[in-house]
């Protein structure tokens, strides 16, 4: 079992990094706030909807208000940093035109403005990251949940990305980071959660 | 409304950019379902001429009156009231013994001398009768040569119900062989979509976990697919009735050319067929792209 007896309550508006080592069961945490995969114990409520109870068409919906970052990025190839942003609208059912706005809006807010025509291959692993995050950010999400969002990345852009999401933090979504770096938690004053052996510690 | 007109949009542009990506399993895919459909169709439109030729056959039914050699006027013009009673019966003449002998002579040629050596004439006279717009369900020629063959100075009564049986017997084939290769034709298509689908889910499966990720519902992700699936079956039932319409034209043709037969019709589908076909293609296209979509996502 990757994760037992957890009892974890995050605030609304708040900036939390989740570390422990390798299979620690840092990214089935995040699964689980996602509702990609069920507890087989225990609940959990999210702007308080127990996810135990929405399934189906209810439990895609909530995930529009979860933004999820990865450390693999997760673009699609095939299309533009614009089409890759924009997907996170379209499946909304969006006017196009606002969808455009919104899109040219948020590549602006993560400095990719001159890139919306670019293929992710011709872009940095920041600048994809970047793009990552617009795609999270454009629905306004409550959350935006990041597994190992650094992880590919050089210090300086670490840097650089850690920043977007204190920006991001400060606009009032609660920011949940798994993370293994050290280097990351060494200098900040947010909370951090340990997870060992499928435990949590603060 | 507005909104749900948009995502439908969406899944059009979705399904149609799938197929220009996988263009050559579409066209492989599309072009075997179209030769399936083809032959199924091709099986209907020769049973339903072959009804039709029946049927028109049998709005034209004769029979032959055998009377007894050596029969009176008075019994004769008996005979020829007990025929005019039936229903739709037309008396089409009166062949008399000698013009039955005349005939047969005719039709020797050139063996005519063979009958030279007859004392008597053998041939019987008889009434020659035609039943126009008699519904070939209510048609009973067993019962019409019990009731004539009761009428005194009738010897016997033939009609030609025994060779149109034998073509109902044929009918009956092809429907039964129609039925067969369709069905087994239905179950290829079925699982030529399934795997074009299949191919189509694996080549996006990357696609379809990120628009599960920024919240798609799983309408969203499947519906593309469902069109997919429809516009192969469509589209193969539309060339199917394309290329069998045009062999239709070019065999039609032919068959008054080489047989003479210009009454012999070769007719279409009907309007229902050809419904049918293209729902038939319908059909199988979802039917094949839930199979895939069932057997691939589990959300």
């Amino acid at each position: 079992m990757a994760l037992e007896d957890i009892d974890l309550r995050i605030r609304t508006g708040e900036f939390v990094f989740i570390t422990g080592p390798s299979g620690a069961g840092k990214t089935t945490l995040l699964r689980l706030i996602f509702g990609a995969e069920p507890p087989t114990e225990g609940q959990i409520v999210i702007n308080g909807i127990n996810l135990s109870r929405v399934s189906g068409t209810k439990l895609d919906l909530l995930r529009r208000k979860i933004g999820f970052v990865f450390q693999d990025f997760k673009l699609l190839s095939r299309k533009t940093v614009f089409q890759n942003v924009a997907l996170a609208l379209e499946v909304t059912g969006e006017k196009g035109s606002v969808v455009r706005k919104k899109t040219h809006q948020m590549l602006r807010a993560v400095g990719l403005a001159a890139k919306e025509e670019a293929y992710p291959i011709e872009l940095s692993g920041g600048e994809q990251q970047r793009v990552a995050i617009a795609r999270a950010m454009i629905n306004d999400p409550l959350i935006l949940l990041a597994d190992e969002p650094t992880g590919n990345l050089d210090p300086d852009i670490t840097r650089e990305i850690m920043v977007l999401f204190r920006s991001i933090n400060l606009r009032g979504t609660t920011v949940v980071i798994a993370t293994h770096s050290r280097e990351l938690l060494r200098n900040t004053d947010q909370r951090i959660i340990v997870l060992h052996r499928g435990k949590a510690f603060e | 409304m507005i909104a749900q007109l948009r995502l439908w949009s969406t899944y059009f542009k979705h399904a149609l950019s799938s197929i220009l990506t996988n263009r050559l399993i579409y066209t492989l895919s599309v072009g075997t379902i179209a030769i399936s459909l083809f032959i199924f169709s091709a099986f209907v439109l020769l049973s339903v001429n072959v009804k039709s030729w029946i049927q028109g056959w049998g709005q034209t039914l004769s029979i032959s009156v055998y009377l007894k050699d050596g029969i009176d006027e008075e019994t004769r013009e008996t005979i020829r009231a007990a025929i005019s009673t039936l229903q739709g019966a037309e008396i089409k003449g009166y062949i008399s013994k000698e013009k039955a002998l005349q005939d047969m002579k005719g039709m020797l040629g050139s063996q005519a001398g063979l009958l030279d050596g007859l004392t008597r004439n053998p041939l019987p006279a008889s009434f020659e009768v035609a039943f126009r717009n008699t519904d070939r369900k209510s048609f009973e020629p067993k019962r019409i040569k019990e009731v004539l063959e009761k009428v005194r100075g009738v010897d016997e009564v033939q009609y030609s119900e025994q060779w149109l049986d034998q073509f109902k017997g044929l009918l009956d084939v092809l429907k039964v062989a129609g039925l067969a290769i369709g069905g087994l034709l239905c179950v290829a298509v079925l699982f030529i979509i399934t795997n074009t689908i299949k191919l189509a889910i694996y080549s996006r499966r990357n696609e379809i976990e990120i628009y599960k990720l920024v919240g798609a519902t799983d309408w969203y992700v499947k519906a593309p697919l469902l069109i997919e699936g429809a516009l192969q079956g469509v589209l193969g039932a539309l060339i199917a009735l394309g290329v069998l319409s045009v062999m239709h034209l070019i065999f039609s043709f032919k068959v008054i050319q080489v047989f003479g037969l210009p009454l012999m019709d070769f007719v279409f589908l009907s309007k229902e067929y050809t419904l049918g076909t293209l729902f038939l293609g319908l059909l199988l296209g979802l039917l094949g792209s839930l199979i895939a979509i069932g057997r691939f996502f589990k959300f």
